[in-house]
């Protein structure tokens, strides 16, 4: 997996609806720990390593990976909480309105900050627990108006709270904590629909919920694509999740890429032996892979001193001496589905 | 609840549990966390129990333990291996807690110390309650890692659990659990905090120890997933109550109770197409403090009727060992 | 499932708990029944919280001791300063409640007119020190980085500089008068409370909400005063209470080393006075009473500032597991 490369980004010149592309993206943190830095290493987490993305407008690309492989730290940096120590974001890549998030600062990357909004995972931290739920909900507008839009804002929050399923009325006088995590959950989403955002990034918006809440919100999600024309960056390490929700998938491992491409192309023909050992290990692991696959280690490398060459090399089980030498660059095996691997699964292409 | 012995296997129950329940007197008002669960299990058999967020699976496994606050009332009986655990007195009597039933956490870090060797803390199980020496516990600690598929287990027993990863801390767990070679194993949710490859090394190596040793185990967990195809039994809980159980086989082939198959259908599937609509069971998870003499699950089911919010529907056998609660089972129009 | 359960046998209204039927059943079918069964209850926000009978009498007591400070002036006492109002080292009787002191002076009435001066600086030094404590302490904890490091170098340097010599240096240069000795204990106060509101903030700029009102294109200000000051002010106003005891006391020790207001009195003064060997030993009442008025004034301010506190508390969990 360690792949690099962009093979994957699509053509601006055969696509002009691309909403977000993300090319690049590098992000590094100092790594705590006294003992390093008395001994004056400088040691970093390499937290997201050269990854790029794109999405097409009404699309949902979802984004799979184990813990700790940089799909937080991803979102974040494109939202530039914190800004990326490289790489570029772009907002309406070709357009008129085209930004780099990366390149932007001040207020003129708050101006933007609406087209792109973001679900955290945790539905009760992510609401302030002394404002009101309506409050809370009507900030992106109370932000961005004057004074004389009251009305047509109160008819917008009113409208969108409806959407999500919660009744304006009770909202106003009720605060978070009076509410049950997947209503939570659906405050969040109102809050970040609110503003009409081109881009609703979701980081693990379901994780934290039940199984029978989780189906309700995946389902909302979906009307909510619908009803406002929204294109989603969905989080997830489940599986099954993802692929509920998904046109596109990209797997992260180890802050790279292993593999992107089509929903269908990655869940029926996985080419790359992670994302094969990730099928293989769901509890009921997926038809196109088979379950001895699931046979990688468990001892994930750490992010401050990644691998040579290919990063998932530690645990492959097809790892030859050039992974260690030679990282793999991600390339097409097949339409719209692209891998980072010397030694991926072909498929006859249907 | 009717008490009727649960499938079991050839030879009578290890553990048998009948009309458990569990009371929590807070300050807030008495919380009904289990409410009439009978069951028995069979030696060398897995049972899985299943159900949302708060539906008393983990205060079950407490209850067996007898790791519930002094503030919980409990009541039924607990019979394990024809002992009647709760009438057990002296210290003596007790030990076989922590012997030959043991428990498995879901965060590992809540039974390990975080300032002891991994090698020191297994030893000491072994000492403390087998009574080993020094010498040869550290020597059983070394062959238990190696056994849970520690890697490089010589040079694990002297680091602290913060220097292993959770997956690896989990193994550390089992091999502590295992230290004594229990005959019964509870895993209250044992992967839920780790990865879809680590989880899945986890519950094969808890099989595969298991079958090896004969053990009974209790696999609990949130995942119907998790359960099929591991578990023998399956009980699924809501609310505090059985709702229904059964060999695994019958259970997930010829589910009776309209929650197991909402549960089962809620849960999007690997293989299925994209943008699938899933199939929501309304509202949410039970709130203890909300329950009543009625079906647990009535508020959120789709095949209620009238019985339900009137009286609890009582756990029926149908003849089979597949025991379920409900007034409107599924299949029942059909036969 | 839009049939609702039959009226009568609603599992909720069954349980005197403290659980309510929240109309939402009602209110929220927009989409029928399934909305209906989303949570259709909520708990009692003040479930479980009762300020209490005590707090209550805490309260109680500091209005009256405030009231009585404010309307000295009018209420019916003797002259504070009118000596010979009874004879030397009177005990407390019916027309000297407390008694009077070596120069025949009424304690009631020096009680009464030492709480203006105890209030006052506690009361000035506390609200200076929220002040600027608290300010300093919410930008260090939301910025971070350099902000951090100067606010906490100062914070640092204010308690690592004996609050004592501090205390001397400024009086004694500047004169012991009320502003100056309010200002000092003041200054004092910056440094534990900027401590504290930082350590909230830290906590609380991680927090999801914060983010997302940032990506909503929420600027910094809005963000402190609308997410960050609510959650970290409102707990501490129960703090500004035991801040002002701690203040009170803190007046007390200044006037044992002479250090306190010159001309006036406060409770402190009050027990010096009172604590002369010999005045002690022929009418303990002199020291007595003040003590006793400084003892139970700060008990209730701690007491009140920390049942304040508790009950500010916001709860987050609908239903705590
Ligand atoms: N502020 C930070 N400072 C140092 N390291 C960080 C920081 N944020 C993230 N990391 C590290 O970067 C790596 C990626 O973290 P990230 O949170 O993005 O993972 P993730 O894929 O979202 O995992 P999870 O599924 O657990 O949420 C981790 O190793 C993490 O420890
Ligand atoms: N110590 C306690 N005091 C009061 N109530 C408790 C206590 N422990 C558990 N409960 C209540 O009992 C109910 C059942 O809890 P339990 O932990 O068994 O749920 P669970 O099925 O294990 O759920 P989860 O999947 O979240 O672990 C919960 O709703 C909880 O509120
Ligand atoms: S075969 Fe080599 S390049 Fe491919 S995933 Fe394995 S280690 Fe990486
Ligand atoms: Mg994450
Ligand atoms: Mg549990």
């Amino acid at each position: 997996m360690a792949g690099s490369g962009d093979a994957h980004l699509r053509d601006p010149g055969a696509f002009d609806d691309v909403v977000l592309r993300v090319e690049n993206l590098v992000q590094e943190f100092p790594a705590g720990g006294t003992v390093g830095r008395l001994a004056g290493r400088r040691a970093v987490v390499h937290a997201v390593s050269d990854v790029s993305l794109d999405v097409r407008r009404g699309e949902t690309l979802g984004v799979v990976g184990e813990s700790g492989c940089g799909k937080s730290t991803t979102a974040r940096a494109i939202v530039q909480m914190p800004r990326p120590t490289s790489g570029r974001v772009l907002l309406g890549p070709g357009t008129d309105d085209e930004v780099d998030l990366a390149a932007t600062g001040g207020s003129a990357l708050r101006e933007v900050r609406p087209r792109l909004q973001m679900i955290f995972q945790d539905p009760i931290s992510s609401l302030n627990p002394r404002r009101s739920v309506r409050d809370i909900v009507g900030e992106g507008l109370a932000v961005w108006s004057s004074a004389s839009d009251g009305p047509h804002q109160e008819a917008r929050v009113d409208e969108v709270l409806r959407a999500v399923g919660i009744d304006p009325a009770v909202a106003a006088t009720r605060r978070a904590h009076q509410f049950s995590g997947g209503q939570c959950q659906r405050i969040s989403i109102a809050r970040a629909v609110v503003l009409d955002p081109e881009v609703l990034i979701c980081d693990e918006p379901v994780s934290a919920l039940d199984v029978s809440v989780q189906a309700q919100i995946l389902n909302l999600l979906e009307d909510m694509k619908d009803r406002y024309g929204l294109t989603l960056v969905f989080i997830s390490h489940d599986l099954s999740v993802v692929r509920n929700v998904s046109d596109r998938v990209a797997v992260m491992y180890l802050g790279k890429l292993c593999e992107v491409g089509d929903a269908d192309a990655i869940y029926e023909r996985p080419a790359h032996p992670y994302t094969r050992a990730l099928l293989a290990s769901a509890p009921e692991p997926a038809p196109s892979v088979d379950p001895s696959e699931a046979a990688v280690g468990d001892e994930v490398p750490s992010p401050i001193d990644p691998p040579s060459g290919c990063r998932f090399r530690t645990r492959c089980p097809r790892a030859v001496e050039r992974c260690a030498v030679e990282e793999p660059v991600l390339r097409a095996v097949g339409d719209d589905h692209h891998v980072a691997c010397h030694f991926p699964s072909l498929w006859p292409s249907s | 609840m009717s008490a009727t012995p649960s499938p079991s296997g050839p030879v009578g129950p290890l553990l048998s549990v009948r009309d458990l329940g569990v009371t929590f007197r807070t300050p807030d008002g008495d919380v009904r966390a289990v409410d009439g669960v009978s069951f028995d299990l069979a030696e060398g058999r897995t049972l899985g129990i299943v159900g949302e967020s708060g539906s008393g699976k983990s205060v079950t496994a407490k209850a067996l333990m007898n790791l519930l606050p002094s503030y919980a009332d409990v009541e039924g009986t607990i019979t394990f291996d024809g002992r009647d655990v709760r009438a057990l007195a002296t210290a003596r009597e007790r030990h076989f807690w922590g012997v030959e039933l043991t428990m498995v956490f879901q965060d590992p870090m809540t039974s390990l110390n975080p300032v002891k060797r991994i090698g020191e803390q297994i030893a000491e199980c072994l000492r403390v309650h087998l009574g080993r020496s020094r010498r040869d516990a550290s020597a059983a600690a070394l062959d238990l890692l190696e056994r849970v598929g520690i890697p490089e287990p010589r040079k694990r027993l002297r680091q602290y659990p913060h220097e292993l990863s959770g997956g690896l801390r989990q193994r550390v767990v089992i091999a502590m659990a295992l230290a004594c070679g229990p005959r019964l194993l509870i895993a209250d949710e044992p992967t839920t905090a780790l990865d879809v490859t680590v989880q899945k090394h986890i519950l094969d190596l808890l099989d595969d120890l298991r079958r090896e040793r004969g053990m009974s185990m209790v696999l609990i967990t949130h995942d119907l997933g998790v359960v099929k195809g591991r578990a023998d039994d399956v009980m699924v809980m809501y609310g505090g109550r059985t709702m229904e159980h059964a060999a695994s086989g019958p259970l997930f082939t010829a589910m009776r109770h309209p929650y197991t198959s909402a549960l089962l259908e809620t849960i999007p599937r690997i293989d299925a197409a994209a943008h699938a609509r899933l199939v929501p069971i309304a509202g949410r998870p039970p709130n203890p403090s909300e329950l009543g003499p009625w079906c647990p699950f009535a508020p959120r089911c789709g095949s209620r009727v009238e019985a339900c919010t009137v009286e609890a529907p009582p756990l029926v056998d149908d003849g089979t060992g597949h025991r379920s609660a409900c007034f409107a089972p599924l299949g029942a129009g059909e036969a | 499932m839009t049939e609702q359960l039959p009226p009568d046998r609603h599992p909720r209204q069954q349980r005197d708990a403290h659980l309510h039927v929240q109309d939402i059943e009602s209110q929220t079918s927009v989409q029928g029944g399934y909305e209906a069964m989303l949570g259709g209850l909520s708990f009692d926000d003040s479930r479980g919280r009762r300020l209490g009978v005590t707090f209550w009498c805490a309260i109680g007591w500091m209005g009256l001791v405030l009231v009585a400070a404010v309307a000295a002036p009018w209420l019916p006492l003797a002259d504070p300063d009118q000596t010979g109002f009874g004879g030397r080292l009177d005990p407390p009787s019916g027309d000297a409640w407390f008694g009077t002191d070596g120069n025949g002076r009424d304690v009631f009435s020096r009680t009464v007119w030492g709480a203006r001066i105890s209030l006052v600086v506690g009361f000035v030094a506390i609200v200076m020190g929220m002040a600027f404590g608290g300010t300093l302490g919410i930008l260090a904890g939301y910025f971070r980085g350099t902000v951090d490091r100067l606010a906490s170098f100062l914070m640092f340097a204010l308690l690592a500089f004996p609050g004592l010599v501090l205390a001397l240096l400024f009086i004694a240069s500047l004169g012991p008068s009320l502003t100056v000795v309010s200002l000092t204990l003041g200054i004092l106060a910056i440094a534990p409370v900027g401590r504290l509101a930082r350590a909230a903030t830290l906590l609380y700029a991680e927090r999801e909400f914060v983010q997302a009102a940032r990506v909503l294109g929420a600027g910094h200000g809005r963000i402190i005063v609308r997410e960050l000051l609510p959650n970290v002010l409102v707990p501490m106003s129960g703090l500004a209470l035991l801040g002002m005891a701690i203040t009170v006391v803190a007046e007390g020790g200044l006037a044992f080393l002479g250090l306190s207001v010159a001309d006036g009195f406060s409770w402190g003064k009050l027990i010096v006075m009172g604590a002369a060997p010999r005045t002690l030993r022929d009418g303990p009442w002199v020291a007595m009473f003040p003590i006793g008025a400084m003892f139970l004034t700060v008990l209730a301010l701690n007491y009140a500032g920390d049942r304040l506190r508790w009950y500010l508390d916001v709860r987050e969990l609908a239903f705590e597991r």
